[in-house]
């Protein structure tokens, strides 16, 4: 059951980093097509669509470990680790930027995710499939 | 096991710090409505000479704008971090 569990959840983050980072990496693209309007609803200058675009390539790379996961659960545990750490990080680089006020525009997005990350760590940590000993993968 | 419950115990910690961080920003900006009601003590109505500012330049110059009186001088304002 657990295993059912675990698998759903790296098919559904997987398939959902993947498309943004592919979003992502689209928005370079978009950003220097001539006459193209700001992104919203951060605009962004040179250097936020090149950072845009280094997020976007990381997040495919992200999204397709985790669809691998997802195939064969058992044959990369640290998977779960990697991504509940990962998440930790994300979550907590948003309450940080949500105490420092300058994403007020934002209002309580930042907390809404850093909140629905955290819990998704939980799962990764309590639902980390146990590896195989001694059987082919 | 151990380490399972210490990443919850940190996990369980950040969640209760974000739930429970107040509603508004704490951070030096502060929030819109502080600099709304700020601005509306401090504002310049058009016509009314400017208060004496001092700014510094972009080389790191005190400059007055009372030295800058007599000249035609337009003030902009923009943020200086591109993202």
């Amino acid at each position: 059951m657990s295993t059912t569990i675990y698998r759903t959840l790296c098919g559904a983050l997987g398939l959902g980093l993947l498309g943004l980072g592919l979003g992502l990496f689209a928005m370079f693209f978009q950003y220097h097509t001539p006459g193209s309007p700001p992104a919203e609803p951060i605009p962004v200058g040179p250097g936020g669509a090149y950072y845009q675009a280094l997020a976007g390539c990381a997040l495919v790379a992200w999204g397709g470990v985790l669809l691998g996961a997802a195939r064969k659960p058992q044959a990369a545990p640290w998977i779960a680790s990697v991504t509940a750490c990962a998440l930790v990080l994300n979550a907590f680089y948003r309450i940080l930027a949500w105490l420092i006020g300058d994403y007020a525009f934002l209002g309580n997005l930042l907390r809404v995710e850093a909140a629905i990350m955290l819990l998704l760590a939980l799962a990764f940590v309590w639902l980390k499939p146990r590896p195989l000993v001694g059987q082919p993968l | 096991m151990l380490i399972r419950w210490l990443a919850t115990l940190i996990i369980a910690a950040l969640l209760l710090l974000d739930l429970f961080i107040p509603s508004t920003s704490l951070g030096r900006r502060g929030t819109e409505q502080d600099t709304r009601r700020e601005a509306s003590q401090s504002v310049v109505r058009l016509g009314e000479p400017l208060p004496d500012l001092a700014l510094l330049d972009l080389e790191g110059r005190p400059l007055d704008l009372d030295a800058l009186r007599g000249h035609r001088v337009l003030l902009t304002f923009e943020r200086s971090v591109d993202w």
